[in-house]
This record gives C-alpha cells, sequence and structure tokens, in this order.
C-alpha cells in the first residue's frame, strides 16, 4: 500500500509536471482525485486494513493528496496565466474606431439662454410666470402706460389679429397679470415669445424675450442696478463691466439701458459694439405709478423695478453669432454645435 | 436727431472734447448713435499753391504743375481745368487716404511723376458732384494748413437716437440745454434783433383760429419786398450737415430754425393767399387738397387745415400746399409759427402716410412758450438774407392759453426711490439748472414748475428721473435689495416642460424653432378634412408675407419644412422635435388657447451609418421607442396604442394614437406617402404629437418603489407561431392576465418570419421570467405556472407552440 502510495505520488508528479495545459491538468485531478479516481480508490482501500496500520497509512494518504492537489493547484495557475498570456499576445482591436454611443441630441441656443437665465434668477429668488402671446391691447400696451395714439407705441411695430387682440410685442404684460393676480411682495421672471413686423438681418418676427418684475416696500433704483450686476456678471463672467444710462420706457420712470462690456473685445471697441466698448443688453426701469395705479397698488407706499431683455441678442453675444436668422433657420448643422 | 459739435458750441461754452461729448450725451439720456468725424484722417489733404502749369506733354487733357505746400514743391498731374497757375488749392499729399478708402500714392502717370492729387469737393467728401478742383481763396490760410481746418468745416456729426419723450431735444437748443445743465453752464439763446416797418401786420393779414382746441395758438408775420435766391453757402453747408436740401434763403431759414429752435414754421407766398387771411379749420370730408410733393390728397374732418379766404394751403403741422408755396417770383411772405394739438398731428401724418420733420415735431409736442420767439427768428433772418420789409408786430392768436401749476416735490423721495442720499440745496440745483422754477412753502413743501419745453414733466416722478438723470446714473451704487422671502417653486407645467425637452434631448433628439406662424394652406398638405378644427386658424390683420399670415394650430408643418429643408443641406439622418405652443380659436371666448405641443421626427439611418450598425434604417419602432421613454420617464400608466381612427396625414397601416386610460395623449407612426411627397421629401419620415397638457395631467409624482426580491430568478421561453394579424400585445396581455406575483417580468425578445414560418404567420418568441419576492420557486411551481400560461395562450390565442 505504502509503495503503491509512492509510485501514485510519483507518477502524478510526473504526469502534472509534463501536462500541457488546464484541460490536461484538469484531466489529471479527475483521475487521480475524482470519484473515480485513482488515489480515491486506494483511500477506499483503507477499510480493510487493520486497525493498527490504518491510521498510519491515512495520514499518508492524506499527504500525498495534498500533495498533489497542492502540485495540482500551481501547475493550474502557471497554466492559466500562460493562457491568459497568450491571449494579451493575440487580442488586437483598433481602438481608434469610433465607439458605439447614443446619438448626442441638443437644445436650441434660445432654450439653453433661457433656462441658464432662468436658473441664475432662481438663485436669486425669483419664480418664473407666463402670459398669453395673443394678447389684448390692454395688457400690452394701455396698462403699461401706452395710451392710444401715442407716439411710444411706434417703438413697437405691432401684428394685430382682431378685436384688440394683437401678438403681444413684448413680455411686459405678464407683468400686469402677475400683479393683478398677487399683492406684493413680486419677484418673477416671465420668458416668452413675443412678435413685432420687422424682418432683416438684426430683427426677426418673431423673437424672445425675458421679463423681470420686483415690487416690494422699499425697492430702489440702486437695488436695479445691483441685481442687474450680479445677473450680467454670472452670465458673462465676474469682471463684466456694466453701465446703465438714461432711457426711456413708458411703464418705467426712471428708465435705463443697461449696457455690458463689449464681450468680444472686453471694452476697447470693436465692430460687434460699433467701436463705442458697450453693448446694449437690456432696458429697465422703476414701475411708473401709472402701471401701480392700473393694477390697483398704492404707489406710495411699495416701489419695485422691472427690466427685459432680448434672449436672441444674448444668445448671439454668448455663442459668437452674427446673423439672427440662423436662429430660426433651424440647421441642424447649426443647431447640433450647441 | 442729428446735431454738429460747431454748432452746439455757439449755445454753450464746453471744452470736452467730441468724443467726450458723446459719451456725455449717452450718459444723459441722449443716445449717440453714430458720430461722423468730418475732415478727419484728412489732415493729410492741405492748402498750396500753384507755381506753375504746364501742358503733360503726353496728354492733351493732363497738366503738370509745381505745388508748393509751404514746406517743399512737388511735382504733381493734374486732369482739372478750373484753375491757373497762381491759384490756392487743396492738395492730397503722399500718404493721405480720401474717402471711400482711396489711398494717394507716388505714381507716374504717362510717363510724369506725380506726388499727390489736387482735391474736388468730391473727392474729399463735401460734394455730392463737382466740376472741378477746389480753388481755395488766396490766403485763406498758410500753405501746409489742413484744408478742412481752413475751411472751417472740420467738425463732428453726432446722430442722436431720441427717446419719444424728449420731444425738447428734437433741436439744437434743446440739446445744447441738456449739456449746459449737466456742465452747469449757461446757455446762450440765438439771437433776435428785429427791426420792423411802418406797416402794421395786422392792417395786411389775419388770422382766425375756428378751431382752438387742434389749434392753440397760432402766431404770423409779414415780410414784404423781398428777393428769392439761392442760400448762401453757410447755410447751405449747415442744412446739407444735417441732411436737409436746400431750396432758397426763405425756406432754408424756416427749416433752419426748425432744427435750431424745434419750432416748424411755414412761409407762404402772401400774394397768392386769398384775402390774405389765414383760417384755422378743420378739413370737410371729401375735401381735394394738393400737397408741396404734388400728392392730391382727400381730407377727412379730422384733418386740421389751414387756409386761406376760400380754400386750404397747408395741411396743419404736417405740409404745405403747392397753391402757396414760395416761388422764385414771391415777394411777401406770410410767416406762420403755430402750436397744432400733437394726437390730431400724428393722425393726419398717419392716415396719409406723411412723415415729415414738421409733423414729427408737433406730434410729439413743440415748446408753446417758443412760438413767438420762433417766429421772430426767422423773420429777422429771412430779412436779413432776402431783404424786404417786416411789417410791425406779430400776430399771435392763442386762445388755449392756461396757467401751468407747480408739481408737489419731496426731494427725500427721490433720495428713497434712486437709492441716493443727495442734499436737499443739491436736488434743488439739479432742478433750477433745468430751467424749473422751485418754491419752497412755508409748510416745508416745495413747489416745482418745469420749464415750458418739458411737457413730459408733469408728476414728482418725472422730477425724480431728472435728479437720477442729470446727477448721472453712474453716482447710484449697486445695492442688493432688502427684500421678504417669496416661497415658490416652479410649477408641474415648468418642471415637467424642462424634463421633457431634457429626455428628449437624451434621446439623442435636437431641438428647433420655427416661427409661430405660417402659410394658410399649412393645413392642406397635411390632407386635413375641411372640418377639421385646425383649419380654423387664427389670421393677422397686417401680416409681412403670406407664408407667416396666420397662427399655427399644428406643428407638423414646421417640422416638416424643417426636415425637408435640412435634406436638401445633405443631412440625411434626422432626429428633431419641436416644443412650441399651438393658437387655437375657442368658441364663445375673446382669447384663444395657446396649448403647448410637441411634435417630433426621425428620419434616415437609425446610427447614422455608423461602422458597427451600418445601413439600419430608422422605423417606427424608434420613433415609438422615444415616446416609451416620455411616457416612462413620467411614470404614465396605462398606456394603449390604438391602430385606429388615424389622422389622415399618418400611413393607414403603420400608425396608432396613443391612449393613457381613456386619455388620447397623442400620436405616433409612420407619414402618409402623399403628404411626405407633399413636403417634397424622399425618404419615410416617422413622427409623434404629444398634448403637453394630459401628459402633465396624467404623470405621476408620487411613486411607490418596491424592495427588489433577494431569491433566485427563473427564466423560461415560449416559442410560438401566430396569425401575421395577431398584436403582439394580446400575447403579452394574455401572459400577464395569469394574475400571478410570481410573473417578474415578460418580453419578447424575437419576431421572425422566413424559413419554417408559413406564409401569414409569424413567429413570437416571448421570455418569462419568474420570481418570488418571499421564497425561493419550487421547480413544480413553476413548471405549473408556465404550464398554465401556455394553455392560456393556445386556448385563447389559438398559437402553435414551436
Amino acid at each position: 500500500m505504502r509503495d503503491q502510495l509512492e509510485q501514485l505520488k510519483s507518477s502524478a508528479m510526473q504526469a502534472i509536471a509534463a501536462a500541457p495545459s488546464v484541460e490536461a491538468l484538469q484531466d489529471i485531478r479527475i483521475n487521480l482525485l475524482g470519484r473515480k479516481g485513482e488515489l480515491t480508490a486506494l483511500m477506499k482501500g483503507l477499510g480493510s486494513l487493520d486497525a493498527t496500520e490504518r491510521p498510519v497509512v491515512g495520514q499518508l494518504v492524506n499527504s500525498v493528496r495534498d500533495e498533489i492537489e497542492s502540485a495540482l493547484g500551481s501547475a493550474l495557475a502557471s497554466a492559466q496565466e500562460q493562457v491568459i498570456a497568450a491571449r494579451l499576445q493575440t487580442e488586437r482591436i483598433d481602438t481608434s474606431l469610433p465607439g458605439r454611443r447614443a446619438q448626442k441630441g441638443t437644445k436650441h441656443p434660445v432654450s439653453l439662454v433661457i433656462e441658464e437665465i432662468c436658473s441664475i434668477f432662481a438663485g436669486l429668488g425669483f419664480s418664473v410666470a407666463e402670459g398669453p402671446e395673443i394678447e389684448h391691447d390692454w395688457y400690452n400696451f394701455e396698462a403699461l402706460n401706452f395710451p392710444p395714439e401715442h407716439p411710444a407705441r411706434d417703438m413697437q411695430d405691432t401684428f394685430f389679429v382682431e378685436n384688440s387682440l394683437l401678438l403681444r410685442t413684448h413680455t411686459s404684460p405678464v407683468q400686469i397679470r402677475t400683479m393683478l393676480k398677487q399683492k406684493p411682495p413680486v419677484r418673477i421672471i416671465a420668458p416668452g415669445t413675443v412678435y413685432r413686423c420687422d424682418s432683416d438681418a438684426t430683427h426677426s418676427p418673431m423673437f424672445h424675450q425675458i421679463e423681470g418684475l420686483m415690487v416690494d416696500s422699499t425697492v430702489t433704483f440702486g437695488d436695479l442696478k445691483g441685481i442687474l450686476t450680479v445677473f450680467t456678471n454670472q452670465l458673462f463672467g465676474q469682471k463684466t463691466g456694466v453701465r446703465l444710462r438714461p432711457s426711456y420706457f413708458p411703464f418705467t420712470e426712471p428708465s435705463a439701458e443697461v449696457d455690458i462690456a463689449c464681450v468680444i473685445c472686453g471694452g476697447k471697441g470693436c465692430r460687434v459694439c460699433k467701436n463705442s466698448g458697450w453693448l446694449e443688453i437690456l432696458g429697465a426701469g422703476m414701475v411708473d405709478p401709472e402701471v401701480y395705479r392700473h393694477v390697483q397698488y398704492d404707489a406710495e407706499n411699495i416701489s419695485g423695478f422691472a427690466f427685459g431683455m432680448g434672449i436672441e441678442r444674448i444668445a448671439m453675444l454668448k455663442y459668437g453669432i452674427s446673423d439672427m436668422r440662423l436662429l430660426f433657420e433651424n440647421d441642424v448643422r447649426f443647431l447640433r454645435q450647441f | 436727431m442729428i446735431v454738429t459739435y460747431n454748432w452746439l458750441k455757439e449755445f454753450v461754452d464746453f471744452d470736452t472734447n467730441p468724443d467726450e461729448l458723446a459719451a456725455l450725451l449717452t450718459m444723459l439720456g441722449l443716445e449717440v448713435e453714430s458720430m461722423e468725424k468730418l475732415g478727419d484722417g484728412l489732415d493729410d489733404v492741405v492748402v498750396a499753391l500753384v507755381e506753375e502749369k504746364r501742358q503733360h506733354p503726353n496728354a492733351d487733357k493732363l497738366s503738370l504743375c509745381r505745388v508748393n505746400n509751404g514746406k517743399e514743391v512737388l511735382d504733381v498731374v493734374c486732369g482739372a481745368q478750373n484753375f491757373i497757375q497762381g491759384d490756392t488749392v487743396a492738395l492730397a499729399q503722399i500718404g493721405a487716404t480720401l474717402p471711400g478708402d482711396f489711398k494717394i500714392k507716388r505714381s507716374k502717370i504717362r510717363g510724369e511723376e506725380s506726388c499727390g492729387m489736387l482735391c474736388s469737393d468730391k473727392e474729399l467728401g463735401l460734394a455730392e458732384d463737382s466740376a472741378g478742383i477746389i480753388v481755395l481763396s488766396p490766403g485763406i490760410a498758410p500753405l501746409g494748413t489742413p484744408v478742412f481746418r481752413a475751411l472751417g468745416l472740420k467738425d463732428t456729426i453726432f446722430e442722436i437716437g431720441l427717446t419719444p419723450n424728449r420731444s425738447d431735444c428734437l433741436s439744437l437748443v434743446g440739446i445744447a440745454r441738456d449739456i449746459a445743465a449737466k456742465l452747469d453752464v449757461k446757455i446762450k439763446y440765438p439771437p433776435v434783433t428785429l427791426t420792423e416797418g411802418p406797416e402794421n401786420t395786422n392792417s395786411v393779414i389775419g388770422v382766425t383760429i375756428r378751431d382752438p382746441e387742434l389749434c392753440p395758438r397760432y402766431a404770423a408775420r409779414y415780410i414784404s419786398g423781398c428777393t428769392i435766391a439761392p442760400s448762401p453757402q453757410w447755410l447751405v453747408k449747415r442744412l446739407a450737415a444735417l441732411g436737409i436740401r436746400s431750396i432758397n434763403n426763405v425756406v432754408d431759414v424756416t427749416n433752419l430754425i426748425m432744427m435750431e429752435l424745434g419750432q416748424p414754421l411755414h412761409a407762404f407766398d402772401c400774394d397768392r393767399l386769398s384775402g390774405k387771411r389765414i383760417v384755422v379749420r378743420a378739413a370737410v370730408d371729401g375735401e381735394n387738397f394738393t400737397t408741396l410733393d404734388n400728392q392730391n390728397r382727400v381730407l377727412t374732418a379730422s384733418d386740421l387745415v389751414i387756409c386761406d379766404a376760400e380754400r386750404p394751403v397747408a395741411l396743419a403741422g404736417v405740409m404745405g400746399g403747392l397753391n402757396s408755396e414760395i416761388e422764385n417770383s414771391t415777394t411777401s411772405i406770410l410767416l406762420e409759427s403755430a402750436f397744432f394739438k400733437p394726437a390730431a398731428i400724428r393722425k393726419t401724418a398717419k392716415r396719409h402716410g406723411l412723415h415729415t420733420e414738421s409733423s414729427h415735431r408737433f406730434e410729439r409736442g413743440i415748446d408753446i412758450d417758443g412760438v413767438v420767439r420762433a417766429l421772430d427768428r426767422a423773420a429777422s433772418l429771412i430779412v436779413a438774407l432776402a431783404g424786404g420789409v417786416l411789417a410791425k408786430g406779430a400776430i399771435d392768436e392763442y386762445p388755449g392759453k392756461s396757467e401751468r401749476t407747480p408739481i408737489m416735490f419731496r426731494p427725500e423721495k427721490a433720495n428713497e426711490l434712486i437709492g441716493i442720499n443727495l442734499d436737499r440745496d443739491v436736488i434743488i440745483d439739479i432742478l433750477t439748472r433745468l430751467e424749473c422754477q422751485v418754491t419752497q412753502h412755508e409748510d416745508g413743501t416745495t413747489g416745482v414748475l418745469p420749464p415750458s419745453y418739458r411737457i413730459d414733466i408733469e408728476r414728482e416722478i418725472d422730477l425724480i428721473e431728472e435728479i437720477a438723470r442729470l446727477n448721472g446714473y453712474d453716482k447710484i451704487p449697486a445695492t442688493m435689495p432688502v427684500a421678504r422671502v417669496v416661497s415658490d417653486r416652479p410649477t408641474r407645467h415648468q418642471e415637467i416642460e424642462k424634463q421633457l425637452r431634457d429626455i428628449l434631448v437624451n434621446c439623442g433628439m435636437t431641438e428647433i424653432i420655427n416661427f409661430s406662424f405660417t402659410a394658410p394652406d399649412a393645413a392642406g398638405k397635411l390632407l386635413l378634412n375641411d372640418d377639421d378644427p385646425r383649419r380654423s386658424a387664427i389670421k393677422l390683420a397686417n401680416p409681412l408675407v403670406d407664408e407667416q399670415s396666420v397662427m399655427k394650430t399644428t406643428l407638423l408643418p414646421g417640422l416638416l419644412e424643417t426636415t425637408a429643408r435640412n435634406i436638401n443641406f445633405r443631412s440625411l439622418d434626422l432626429k428633431l422635435f419641436e416644443m412650441r405652443r399651438v393658437y387655437l380659436p375657442v368658441d364663445g371666448a375673446d382669447m384663444p388657447r395657446e396649448p403647448l405641443c410637441i411634435v417630433g421626427a426621425v428620419t434616415g439611418s437609425r446610427d447614422g451609418d455608423a461602422w458597427s450598425r451600418p445601413n439600419e434604417q430608422a422605423d417606427f419602432y424608434d420613433v415609438k421607442g422615444i415616446v416609451e421613454s416620455v411616457l416612462d420617464y413620467l411614470d404614465i400608466g396605462g398606456v394603449t396604442w390604438v391602430a385606429e381612427n388615424l389622422d389622415p396625414y399618418y400611413h393607414p397601416g403603420k400608425s396608432c394614437r396613443i391612449f393613457a386610460g381613456r386619455e388620447y395623449i397623442g400620436s405616433v407612426g409612420e407619414l402618409h406617402p402623399s403628404v411626405q411627397k407633399n413636403f417634397e421629401i424622399e425618404k419615410p419620415v416617422f413622427c409623434f404629437e404629444l398634448d403637453f397638457e394630459k401628459l402633465v395631467k396624467l404623470s405621476r409624482t408620487r411613486k411607490t418603489i418596491a424592495a427588489p426580491s433577494r431569491f433566485p430568478d427563473s427564466s423560461r421561453d415560449i416559442a410560438m407561431l401566430v396569425p401575421e394579424g395577431l398584436a403582439a400585445v394580446k400575447i403579452t396581455d394574455c401572459i400577464k392576465s395569469v394574475k400571478s406575483k410570481e410573473i417578474e417580468h415578460v418580453q419578447i425578445f424575437d419576431v421572425y418570419r422566413g424559413k419554417g414560418v408559413p406564409d401569414g404567420f409569424k413567429s413570437i418568441a416571448v421570455r418569462i421570467r419568474y420570481r418570488s419576492v418571499e421564497r425561493t420557486l419550487s421547480e413544480e411551481e413553476i413548471v405549473a405556472l408556465h404550464k398554465e400560461i401556455v394553455t392560456n395562450l393556445v386556448d385563447k390565442l389559438q398559437v402553435t407552440l414551436r
């Protein structure tokens, strides 16, 4: 029995050393240690030995089995390593071929700018309000202190519908609708589509604006300047210079045009800013008492500001687009760049 | 409004240079939109003397000149004939750049060297046309002086974009007044020196105002014995700088004074006025009148006309009449200076499509107190230029005279609203500089009477704006508001709108934005029935073009036009969506509905012809998949896809309507081949339409989340032959009808037609995954459950197992 064991061990060791592959090693394991394996058969024979010899031979069987197992284990491990090494030697792909991916979609630049501006103002506590695009003359003009036949109406070429309905020429009627619905404090921005009958390289008959309105008990013109400075710095970069200069809108007083230092030339003067170093980006002012009268607010005890800006103009500045018409041609070669 | 630097300097002393002045004006709210520096960059065009002039040896029409520029004598070849040796001329030296980017270089002309060019008015941009070179008066300036300086033409022209409230600045004096107020200097009003003859004006002419409401003031003067002639050069050039063409000395004076003082004036040939009378009255409906531009105008009762004793002679405030205009033979003049009601002039100008410098000023409102001053200034200048005798006294009919009341003003209110802290004295000083009369009352209140020309200042807030403006917007500190907390968050609509845009973009779609208006026949291209509500669109009363004349009732035509246009540009693989409003009239309501709609289109190859998946063309299931993603994202359940009652623009066999429960939420399908052709698209297009309002309504805000099972799963496949017409959903529905908590997932993983499948049949393979959340399922349980399902399929749907 001992001889048998020794013999088995040495032939096993030889076979393991000579085994050419993982599969051959696995065969050896089955042949020796499997249910019908040689060593298993020997172990089954232990029962026929007498009681004194049994523990000794048993120990020997176990140690032979352990040795074979350990030899098999390390031979298998190195054979597997060789297999991997061989795979790594031969397997090659062309990593320069494009990846398999979902196609990229894009939002329209007008949507992108609206989302960005809304999120800046959300951070300043402004919520979003909306209103109809086919609007009453009263909301679009009269309540905003554009009396009928007023020359200021010439500032906005209007598309008319019928029955004193028109396509809103600005997002300002949302101010009126909001103030009629709620009491101060009011803090809203209103993005939306507006229309003017005008069409050339810098005018589109349809375009987009964002209106802002803040009314509270002690809001000042200085606050307007503060809010707009924060806003323009967030939109165009921390050091963007901001300039307010006097202007006129029927629904604000004092009124201002707001310029930023030219984002193209940094204020030195270029074609985009017509050499002025400044770019006009929005109109603003303190809400005119006449507007408060139309929405039954008490002008003596509240104050507020309003502002409005053209989205297309901001998109053009942000992305360096020179012709507004590109924004509405919907050429995917243009849109997919955003 | 155009003003020039030199001219402004006549009215106000300032030493700011043109660039600084432009900045100052802009910061006063008088925005300088453009600036033209006359003679700028033309310093190399200098006064020079022609010392010698002889014939060019090789050209009959050219001469060779020796020209002295004060430093050296240069050879110059010249083609002009209108000068002689000894003349003083304008020499453009080498290096000069003339208007039109014309660079002067050393050159050889027919073999002779030329070191410069003798210039004409045209070449220097001084005239539209010129017959020869400029010949300057001898000794006009030392040789070598820049010609523009020598001629006193060095000037800067500012074009100011005025806001409609600042009618007072529609004049040189108006703008000068604002500069003076800002710089705190006195304005010098133009002088009026009247020399009157013995004859009394009102013994020659008469004025009657029949409509004092529309004409509250009318002043006139009479000049006899004058001579109509061309205006002197200074006047011609001054008007030219403002873009006004010279006519004759009298008309030019009226225009000059209008630009100077803002008061439109009109000069009538008094001999052609019947009865030498002026009657201001409303026109009679249907009355005919020929304006100066030789147009016949049919008047209405709301037009105000200036008449003589018999007939209209001017459309008040807008344009004079051909029948009384100043002609070369005119010797006596009736000069009008009046105030007309702005709204009336505006209506008349608009109705007749006649927008003039005069109507522009009247409709914005002029200075009613300045009427006579302008009249006198013009009369004195006419006499100076055209001679004649000015009759004694002005006629001044002023039925509309009224007392103006001061505005109650609180300086502290100005500080509060602007967010500054100016002393009361500083504030009062600003108002005084603006020519306001400030009265401090004993009770501490302040009354402010603005000057008559500032018709825009009516309320305390208007004064507050003036304080902010004159003090300077740049001096207002930027602060953050002290505000009450407003608790708000985006509405459900706003949130879902943003989410939808995100999910569609994540599906690889590109967002487009088309105009909200379209052509009236857009619905026709979609083959919509005649009674389809989408055919009744809201029409614009004044569209720019017919293709943009009705408001959209559906976004599809725009989407398909965009698809076609992109394909024309060889962008063949498209996934487009648009999320915009449509405009639907509502019976009985005055306002239309403006629901948000979502449409999408997919065409071309699925992955843009990727090497890894070549030639896979997008189909119905791509666009359905996008819709499923949207519905899944919004957690809209109970969705059914019903291939019935389709819109006519869909392929009837490859489209369906989408319901969530009983609610119709949209449609998806392949475009009808005829519609595809109508939009000139060659390949199939797959579209969807979704009703945003319904999506918002049906989307679930609260989800209940189940913990995943920790027990093993077991999957079983069923392959079956079914008739072609059997919808796959019937199979999955049938499987799910076996109500068992242990059916975790049912998936169709193969649909096969071809070898081994008889015609009219398809093979469908389904994988069912069984799993319990409570325990490990035994083999027997799974077999029993699976058997029940298979039996069900065979019994209820008559499928054949493969």
